[in-house]
C-alpha cells in the first residue's frame, strides 16, 4: 500500500549513491594505479635500454671510437674523407661489432642501436624552416643496426632529432649524463622508450650510444590492468549495493513501512491502537519512531475521549438550555389576544433573549375586574443567573400584586424578599403600573427602569419622565415613590428594557430612544403587535450585523376607554 | 475595555475605560476581589468610560456594599450618558458621586 506511494524510495537512492561512489572510487583508483605502473614499467625500461647501451659501448675501444667519431664528424662537415670511411666502413673489426650490435639487438628485441656523434654547434643553430626541409641534422651516424636492416645507416650518415630533445641532448653533451627525463615516442609499433648515453672520453663527450626499445608489453599490461580493476569493481559494487540494500531493507526500509501502515491502519481502524508497534525492539530510532507514534495514539485517543466527553456534556447543557428557554418563554404570556373578551384595551409584548435565556421579563394580568397590571423588568446580567432570578421576581411580584395593594407597597415587599439572601447581588429594575380601566386612572411605580413612552390620542410617542427609584434588590428596607396619571380612550402606552435603546451597531452607536421614539411613530394607527414589529425591524436594520448583546423586550398597550374602540 | 488599578494601602483608584457591559464587567468584578481587602477608601475614575451595562452596574452595587461595610466610595468625572443610566436605573441615591 505504502510502496506504491513511495516514488523513489531509500533503497533506490541509497543504491544510486553507492553506485556513484563506486564509480568514482574505481577511477581513482585506475588514475593511480596507470600512473604508478606506468612510471614504474617506463623506469624499467629506461634503465634497461641504458644497460644494453652500456654493453654496446663496452665493444669499442676509446681510440676506435674517438677515430670514428673525428671521421664522420669531418665527413659530415664538408671534407673529403670517403676513401678513409669506406676503408673503415669494410674493415673486419667494423662489420664485426656491426654483427654484435646485430646480434645483441636481436637478442633484446631493440628495435634499433646505433653509435653516434652529435654535432654541439649546429644543435645550438635551430633553424625552423631547415628542421622543416630536413636540412637540419645534427647527428652523424658511426653504427646503426635497425630492425629493418637495409634502412640501416653506416658511417658517415647523418639524420636530424626531435627538435625538443635539443636542449636534453645539449646539456648531456656538457654535462657527460644522461638526460633524466625519459625519450619516449611512438611508432608504428606502439611506444618505444629510448636511451641516449652519452659516452665520455678524456672528460669530453665523444659519442653517444642511443637504444631504442618497444614498451609494447607496458600498454598490453595497462589494458588487462584497467579490465581487471573495472571488473573487480563493477562485482564489488553490485555485491555491496545488493548486500547493503538487503541490510537496508531488513533495518530500516520494512520496519519504516510497518510504522507507516501501522499508522494508517490506526485512523482506518477506528483508531484501535496498534499491537504491532509495540513489538518493535530495534534498541534503534525506529523503536524510538514506533514508540514515538504509539504514544501520540494514545494521547490521540485519550484527546478525542475527552472532546466526545465534553461534547456530550455541551449537548445536554443546550438541551437543558433549550427546556429553560422554553419554560421562561412560557412562563411569560404569549397568547394573544390576551383578552379576547376584554373590548376597553388591547396589549401585546414580545421578548427577544440575546442567550439561550435571559434576565427580561414582562407580565401583564388583570388584579380583578377593573384593574390591569402590566409589569416591565430587566435583571442585572444575563444568562442561566439572570433566568433564575429572574423567576423569582416575576413571580414575587405577580402574586403580592395579586394581593392588593399600591406599585410602592408591593415593591417595598418584593425587594425586601428579594435581598434577603442575594449573595449574587443581582437586581432588577421594574416598572410597574396597575390601570383602572373604567376610569384610565393609572399608579405606576419606577424601580430603575427606563421611562415608559406615552403616546397620547392624536400625539405622538414621547417618554415620560417620572420619580424614579433605585432598582429592586440593591437595598433592603428601601421606600419606592410611586406616581398616578391618567390615559384616556385613544392613548397608547410603551415600556421597553434596555437592550431597545442601547442596541448597538458595528461603529458602537447606541439605538438611543430618538430613534426609538421615531420608530414609534412612523406608523401611529399600528396595533401593538404591529407596532412592535416595526421597532425589531428598526432595531435589526440599525444593528446590521453587530450581535445582539442585550434582551430585547418590549410591551405595548392600546386603550379605548370604557366604551371600546374610539 | 481597559482597566488601571492604582492601589496606595489603604486607598484602591480604579480607572475604567471603554464599555463595562455583560462581557467585560466579570473583569472588572475580579479586579476588584483582588484588590479590595483591607480599602478603606475606593475611588473610580470613570473619565473614560463610555458605557454601563446593568451587569456593570451590578458590580458596582457589590462594591458599593462591601465599602458600606469597610469605609466608603465615591464615583468621579461620570460621563453624561453614564450620568444618565444612574438616573434612570435609580443608582444616582445608592452611588456617591462626584
Amino acid at each position: 500500500m505504502n510502496k506504491n506511494r513511495v516514488k523513489f524510495g531509500i533503497g533506490s537512492k541509497f543504491s544510486i549513491s553507492l553506485l556513484i561512489f563506486g564509480a568514482v572510487l574505481s577511477i581513482s583508483l585506475l588514475v593511480l594505479g596507470i600512473c604508478n605502473y606506468d612510471n614504474s614499467i617506463k623506469q624499467y625500461y629506461n634503465d634497461t635500454a641504458y644497460q644494453i647501451a652500456g654493453m654496446v659501448r663496452d665493444f669499442y675501444t676509446d681510440e676506435e671510437l674517438l677515430k670514428y667519431a673525428d671521421l664522420t664528424t669531418r665527413y659530415n662537415n664538408g671534407e673529403d674523407v670517403s676513401n678513409e670511411l669506406n676503408e673503415v666502413i669494410n674493415s673486419d673489426s667494423y662489420k664485426n661489432k656491426l654483427s654484435l650490435i646485430e646480434t645483441l639487438r636481436k637478442n633484446v628485441g631493440a628495435n634499433d642501436i646505433n653509435i653516434c656523434v652529435l654535432d654541439e654547434d649546429v644543435l645550438k643553430n635551430f633553424n625552423q624552416s631547415d628542421y622543416d626541409n630536413y636540412l637540419w641534422n645534427p647527428l652523424y651516424y658511426i653504427v646503426d643496426c635497425y630492425c629493418d636492416n637495409e634502412q640501416s645507416f653506416v658511417l658517415g650518415d647523418s639524420g636530424a632529432i626531435l627538435a625538443e630533445y635539443r636542449e636534453r641532448t645539449l646539456n648531456s653533451i656538457q654535462t657527460g649524463q644522461p638526460s633524466k627525463e625519459f625519450y619516449i615516442s611512438s611508432g608504428s609499433f606502439g611506444y618505444n622508450i629510448t636511451a641516449v648515453s652519452p659516452v665520455t672520453i678524456d672528460n669530453q663527450t665523444a659519442v653517444f650510444v642511443v637504444v631504442e626499445i618497444p614498451m609494447s608489453t607496458l600498454q598490453e599490461n595497462i589494458r588487462s590492468y584497467i579490465l581487471q580493476v573495472v571488473i573487480i569493481v563493477i562485482i564489488f559494487s553490485i555485491v555491496a549495493i545488493v548486500l547493503f540494500r538487503m541490510y537496508l531493507i531488513k533495518l530500516i526500509i520494512k520496519p519504516v513501512e510497518l510504522v507507516a501502515n501501522e499508522a494508517e491502519k490506526f485512523t482506518e481502524n477506528n483508531n484501535l491502537i496498534s499491537e504491532e508497534l509495540s513489538k518493535i525492539k530495534s534498541n534503534d530510532e525506529i523503536q524510538l519512531l514506533s514508540e514515538s507514534i504509539l504514544k501520540m495514539e494514545h494521547g490521540i485517543n485519550e484527546y478525542i475521549d475527552n472532546i466526545k466527553r465534553i461534547t456530550g456534556e455541551k449537548e445536554r447543557i443546550v438541551a437543558e438550555l433549550n427546556i429553560a428557554t422554553q419554560i421562561q418563554a412560557d412562563m411569560l404570556p404569549s397568547i394573544f389576544p390576551a383578552f379576547p373578551d376584554r373590548y376597553e384595551f388591547d396589549i401585546y409584548a414580545t421578548m427577544n433573549a440575546a442567550k439561550e435565556v435571559g434576565g427580561d421579563f414582562y407580565d401583564f394580568f388583570l388584579v380583578d375586574d377593573d384593574h390591569l397590571a402590566l409589569v416591565m423588568a430587566d435583571v442585572s446580567g444575563k444568562g442561566v443567573p439572570a433566568a433564575l432570578f429572574m423567576v423569582i421576581a416575576k413571580t414575587l411580584i405577580k402574586n403580592r400584586t395579586m394581593v392588593g395593594g399600591t406599585p410602592a407597597e408591593i415593591f417595598e415587599y418584593v425587594n425586601n424578599q428579594l435581598c434577603d439572601g442575594n449573595k449574587a447581588e443581582m437586581f432588577v429594575t421594574t416598572w410597574l403600573a396597575i390601570i383602572e380601566i373604567s376610569t384610565g386612572k393609572c399608579v405606576a411605580s419606577n424601580a430603575g427602569h427606563e421611562y415608559p413612552a406615552i403616546c397620547r390620542a392624536g400625539g405622538t410617542f414621547e417618554l415620560y419622565k417620572q420619580k424614579h427609584s433605585p432598582a429592586l434588590a440593591t437595598m433592603e428596607n428601601m421606600r419606592f415613590k410611586q406616581y398616578e396619571f391618567e390615559i384616556h380612550s385613544g392613548d397608547r402606552i410603551f415600556v421597553y428594557t434596555d437592550g431597545v435603546a442601547e442596541a448597538t451597531n458595528v461603529n458602537d452607536e447606541l439605538f438611543g430612544t430618538d430613534r426609538m421614539l421615531d420608530a414609534l411613530n412612523k406608523d401611529l394607527n399600528a396595533t401593538p403587535e404591529h407596532l412592535l414589529e416595526i421597532v425589531k425591524q428598526e432595531i435589526d436594520a440599525f444593528v446590521g450585523d453587530a450581535p445582539q448583546f442585550d434582551d430585547i423586550t418590549m410591551l405595548c398597550l392600546n386603550y379605548y376607554g370604557k366604551d371600546g374602540i374610539c | 475595555m481597559d482597566i488601571k488599578v492604582h492601589s496606595d494601602g489603604r486607598k484602591l483608584n480604579v480607572e475604567v475605560k471603554g464599555r463595562l457591559d455583560t462581557i467585560t464587567a466579570p473583569e472588572l468584578e475580579s479586579k476588584l476581589k483582588e484588590n479590595i481587602s483591607g480599602i478603606t477608601e475606593l475611588s473610580f475614575d470613570f473619565s473614560a468610560l463610555e458605557y454601563v451595562s446593568s451587569a456593570g452596574l451590578r458590580v458596582l452595587l457589590s462594591a458599593q456594599k462591601i465599602m458600606n461595610k469597610q469605609g466608603s466610595m465615591v464615583i468621579r468625572n461620570v460621563n453624561d450618558s453614564v450620568m444618565n443610566v444612574f438616573d434612570v436605573t435609580g443608582f444616582i441615591d445608592l452611588l456617591t458621586i462626584e
